[in-house]
């Protein structure tokens, strides 16, 4: 099957960034990584043939990424208080 | 330079996992079935007759729905469930700490005049997208017997335009915010609108989710199982979309965009 | 040249895709140890779920079928991809954004009580001394 091929490589992506995710130093950045391993996600489940779960993926891959950033926005700006408090 | 040392011993050390456990995958990948083979045990049995049965049990054409909501409604019942409980987790937890004080209406028009994120470009972009994101969304729940989609994605579509209809648009556009009280007691009001789905047909002799029962005008018990799909998804929309707006509410609640 | 990808397809479709699935799935888990700020282990476990997610899809795969919404009169069996595994995963994911939302708020309320949410900070092992 040669669309094994395309899932292989697109595995290898999402392994790619996974590592990416681990290793990176800053918060946010690591978040926005996140939505692409999101959106690699939802080709691969594509290309496997559940076009329904890529839908809902799709769209809960976004909403999640704006949760993320909101938490972070909200816990960066507790701790310049808990800065100025010290 | 600590630092450096602990990024150089966790990447070594993700590393040896990588290489142990891609030899281990080789040895069980053997015992695993072929992909894409027609005889293994997945493929087999009941798969069959979801495929060749979904169309005259259901009138659904698209066979993933028609496993979600009708072969395994009950299944779905309790997913739905969870989603409600994760919604009033999230809103119980966060709930005894003290909020962060809201600005009133003039420094609120202050504040968007000089941020940029409430630009004239933004606007634009949600006077157009917004509209068309809902009426995706209602398209997407009536559609879902027939082409891609279902409950699940509307509700997301539709908690969507309103996390777009929260973040960017300036303060003259926003809309008085839901309360996220009212965010949950949406979401409870769609399981039980599932649940009253099934209820119904235990009132006209039937089992519960047993949508042959339903007390509806129809020719065939297929057109009857189609009704109750559509009520389901009905349901599953509204729990979805309520959940969604209840957790960006309580922690949007405890964030200013100040910085 | 057209060998060596059949052959390439042949291990992949036997076992090379359980292995990158599995390689994922440890990765997500060595990350949920190893990682010490809790937003990326929420990061970890989501990554894990999407190998776990990938792994159940492919048990669905046939040879040469197509997408599984029946339009038009064909009925058989093999003209279509599993539909179950399907129906099982689209719940998992949704209830993976409500597994995500409790656990950003599990997050908020450490913040409040501790101050931070680097792990060897609340629990005073291998941090610098501040």
């Amino acid at each position: 099957m040669p669309i094994l091929l395309l899932e292989g490589v697109l595995l290898l992506a999402l392994i790619a960034i996974a590592v990416g995710i681990i290793l990176g130093k800053n918060l946010l950045s690591a978040i926005i990584i996140y939505c692409a391993f999101s959106f690699t996600a939802v080709l691969l489940y594509i290309v496997v043939g559940a076009a329904d779960v890529a839908f809902t993926e799709a769209i809960i891959g976004t909403i999640s990424t704006v949760y993320f950033i909101i938490a972070v926005k909200s816990i960066s700006k507790g701790a310049k208080n808990g800065r100025k408090k010290d | 330079m600590e630092e450096k040392k602990t990024k150089r011993k966790v990447a070594l050390g993700l590393l040896i996992v990588v290489v142990l456990v891609g030899i281990g995958a080789l040895k069980v990948g053997s015992f695993l079935p072929t992909i894409g083979a027609l005889d293994t045990p997945a493929n087999s049995n009941i798969s069959d007759y979801y495929i060749n049965h979904a169309y005259e049990d259901t009138h659904a054409h698209n066979i993933v729905t028609a496993v979600l909501a009708d072969y395994r409604g009950f299944d779905t019942l309790f997913e739905t469930c969870v989603l409600l409980l994760s919604g009033i987790a999230v809103l119980t937890i966060l709930s005894s700490k003290e909020k962060i004080a809201q600005k009133s209406d003039k420094e609120m028009i202050e504040y968007y005049r000089h941020s940029t994120f409430g630009s004239a470009l933004m606007d634009g972009a949600f006077r157009i997208v917004v509209p068309v994101i809902l009426i995706y969304g209602i398209y997407v729940l009536f559609h879902g017997e027939i082409s891609l989609g279902g409950g699940f994605q509307a509700g997301a579509l539709l908690a969507c335009a309103y996390l777009l209809n929260r973040i960017i648009p300036k303060f003259d556009l926003r809309k008085q915010k839901a309360r996220e009280e009212l965010g949950i007691i949406t979401a409870a009001a769609g399981a039980f609108f599932y649940v009253i789905t099934g209820v119904l047909p235990m009132i006209f002799g039937g089992n519960f989710l047993a949508f042959g029962k339903l007390p509806f005008a129809a020719s065939t018990i297929a057109e009857l199982h189609a009704d109750g799909i559509l009520m389901i998804e009905i349901g599953v929309t509204i729990c979805v979309a309520g959940v969604i707006i209840t957790i960006l509410e309580v922690v949007l609640e405890r964030t200013n965009f100040d910085d | 040249m057209t060998d060596l990808i059949e052959k390439l397809e042949y291990f992949l479709a036997d076992r090379g895709i359980y292995m990158l699935a599995l390689i994922l799935f440890a990765i997500g888990v060595y990350g949920m140890i190893v990682c010490s700020n809790y937003m990326k282990k929420i990061m970890c476990m989501n990554m894990m779920q999407v190998a776990i997610i990938f792994f159940f899809l492919t048990f669905g795969q046939k040879n040469g079928a197509t997408i599984p919404v029946a339009l038009g009169d064909i009925f058989s069996a093999d003209a279509y991809i599993n539909p179950v595994p399907h129906a099982l995963m689209l719940t998992a994911i949704v209830v993976s954004l409500g597994i995500t939302g409790v656990g950003l708020a599990l997050l908020m309320r450490i913040k409040d009580i501790y101050g931070t949410i680097e792990e060897k900070e609340i629990t005073g092992k291998g941090g610098k001394s501040k």
